[in-house]
């Protein structure tokens, strides 16, 4: 941070020179302003939507249906997000969303970070080249996969189970990348330090060198679980009981029932989104470092 | 190592050879979970995959004939796998060359000493984290022909209105506008961090050199911003050829398959028809066709950046 401010003086300082020499304050004045109106514009584009959805969230059936639409509601409603529980069972696929999330983000999180580690700080026969072939699994796009993954699962029986949703998120090439380059930049002498200590290999993977991941582990978790809380496809196809639909499911089978309830429809919406806006609030300040720290360094 | 006495390294040994072993063993059980998952979700499916799109393969008879190339010949004949393959191509062209310049923008624009940048970060992140059906479903309301937003929007700027999603000339671009929406954010992240990890003395050095403004942009920020480029540029190509949620929830391939993409024909020919093994080799096709798209991306753009 004081390096950051210093340099950023260090700048000013330039910038009145070669004002004093050019006169171009105002130009940078004028630069100023227009880049405050270009952020503003593209940020208010990209949440036009956001703002819509939480304002017609509060408005009453007769209002949400008018035309032209009123933008506040004229008399809030708080009533929508309590009636969404009653008109579809919403905390059922509620509860089905965090246990498709929660589990396979802890299980990538923990399985990522131990290949990484492995491939990072070990050497050992056949590495480069297992190593390679995890990476090029990011190439093969998961549509590609869901035909022989369904004939797969489904003669493990686990079509329309738990088990099914979850399985094919357990891991991730992406964060198995991603740790090992954090895990090679922390230097082995802590590690071999901790070895003379007499720790085994496990608790120097726990304690030595998973507190000093904390960044891309926050990282991780808030890709995976963006994507697992979202995910789209597999649930489709795995799940066809009404009681292990997931939000993602839900609400466009919701919308596509109910389309005329829109203030429902988008209180729904509105509480399936807030679990990853929460997360993401959290975890936004690792979130540049951590991507500054690993793949696209190099 | 270096043996003292003889009872000395008989105490000794014993944690020694321990720690040897553990070093030997370690890294094949810290590699094995992600190894393991690898071999089950992705190269045995796609070993599988490949010998499904051989056969005559249906979920519910018990016989799976072998037809050879009949399925490639098959799709190779058919109007809608070329067009789902056309429609594909068009999605990808309105997507990624707009996101990728309306990323690098935002992220140029954030990466000055601006107030609020965090909030501004997080407002252009949020379309990333929300669900893409959910957005599709939040989208679907603002095309919506008599009470939607844009036609709102359009009759107060006096333009003609549209069932956007319902007529074949706007439904695509309708697709397309929700897939920059949701994917920009994303992009921008990438920028913004190799942005910042651009070192600051470049920039001076260039300075005290007399450099400035635009020189400055052209010869230090563009050369070092190629791999977050070929980065950005790879992945969005590659998601883009994936799209599937938005498609199948804001216009099921409509309307007369002007929105059928490529997921969208393997998803249908699979789950509605049952046909698996003309799935799988569709598939195919579109690995195929991602992984040439990538190494012809690599082989322009990427030559000198490595990943190592």
């Amino acid at each position: 941070m004081t390096r950051a401010d210093s340099l950023h003086i260090a700048g000013a300082d330039r910038r009145t020179k070669t004002s004093r020499r050019g006169g171009r304050t105002f130009v940078q004045v004028l630069g100023r302003i227009l880049t405050y109106v270009l952020v503003a514009a593209g940020a208010v584009a990209t949440a036009t939507p956001f703002v819509w959805l939480i304002l017609s969230s509060f408005k009453s059936l007769q209002e949400v249906v008018l035309f032209p639409p009123t933008f506040f509601p004229k008399k809030p409603v708080f009533s929508n997000f309590r009636e969404v529980f009653s008109m579809i069972p919403f905390g059922r696929y509620y509860l089905n969303s965090i246990i498709t999330s929660v589990i396979p983000t802890v299980a990538t999180v923990l399985t990522s970070s131990m290949t990484g580690m492995g491939f990072a700080k070990y050497r050992f026969a056949g590495r480069s080249l297992l190593f390679w072939i995890i990476l090029s699994t990011m190439m093969v796009p998961f549509p590609a996969t869901i035909v022989p993954l369904y004939v797969m699962v489904s003669r493990a029986g686990l079509v329309n189970t738990y088990a099914g949703l979850i399985v094919v998120g357990l891991s991730s090439a992406f964060g198995i990348f991603m740790m090992r380059q954090f895990i090679m930049s922390i230097p082995d002498e802590l590690l071999d330090a901790a070895r003379i200590d007499g720790a085994s290999e496990f608790r120097i993977f726990l304690q030595v060198v998973m507190p000093l991941t904390k960044p891309a582990v926050a990282t991780l978790t808030l890709f995976t679980f963006t994507n697992h809380w979202g995910a789209y496809i597999w649930p489709l196809i795995v799940v066809n009981s009404d009681r292990l639909r997931t939000l993602p499911l839900a609400i466009p089978y919701f919308s596509g029932q109910y389309f005329s309830f829109q203030n429902l429809i988008n209180a729904a919406s509105l509480m399936s989104i807030a679990p990853v806006l929460v997360l993401f609030m959290f975890t936004q300040r690792y979130f540049v470092q951590g991507i500054a720290l690993t793949g696209l360094k190099s | 190592m270096n043996p003292g006495s003889s009872a000395a390294v008989a105490v000794r040994r014993r944690p020694f050879t321990w720690h040897r072993l553990q070093k030997l063993v370690a890294p094949y059980v810290f590699i094995s979970p992600g190894v393991i998952f690898y071999l089950m979700v992705t190269i045995i499916p796609m070993i599988w995959g490949f010998w499904i799109s051989f056969h005559k393969w249906s979920i519910i008879w018990p016989a799976h004939p072998w037809v050879g190339l009949a399925n490639y010949r098959a799709l190779l004949t058919e109007d809608l796998f070329w067009t789902s393959l056309r429609n594909t191509a068009v999605y990808t062209a309105g997507v990624v060359p707009v996101e990728l310049a309306l990323a690098l923008m935002v992220a140029l624009l954030l990466n000055t000493k601006l107030r609020g940048r965090g909030i501004f970060r997080l407002l252009y992140y949020l379309p990333v984290v929300t669900p893409l059906s959910i957005s599709a479903v939040i989208w679907q309301w603002i095309y919506h022909p008599h009470v939607g937003l844009l036609n709102w929007l359009m009759r107060v700027l006096r333009l003609p209105t549209h069932d956007w999603l319902q007529e074949i000339g706007t439904a695509m671009l309708a697709v397309v506008i929700v897939g920059i929406w949701s994917g920009v954010g994303y992009r921008m992240v990438i920028f913004l961090a190799a942005l910042q990890g651009i070192p600051q003395t470049y920039y001076e050095a260039a300075m005290i050199d007399g450099a400035s403004g635009f020189a400055l942009f052209r010869h230090i920020t563009l050369p070092l911003l190629k791999p977050a480029t070929l980065f950005v540029l790879v992945t969005s190509v590659m998601s883009s050829f994936q799209v599937f949620g938005l498609v199948n929830v804001l216009t099921q391939g409509g309307p007369l398959d002007a929105t059928n993409v490529v997921v969208y024909y393997i998803y249908k020919r699979a789950f509605g028809d049952l046909q698996f093994g003309l799935a799988a080799a569709a598939s195919f096709v579109l690995f195929a066709i991602i992984l040439v798209i990538t190494a012809i991306q690599w082989k322009l753009v990427g030559r000198e950046v490595s990943y190592e």
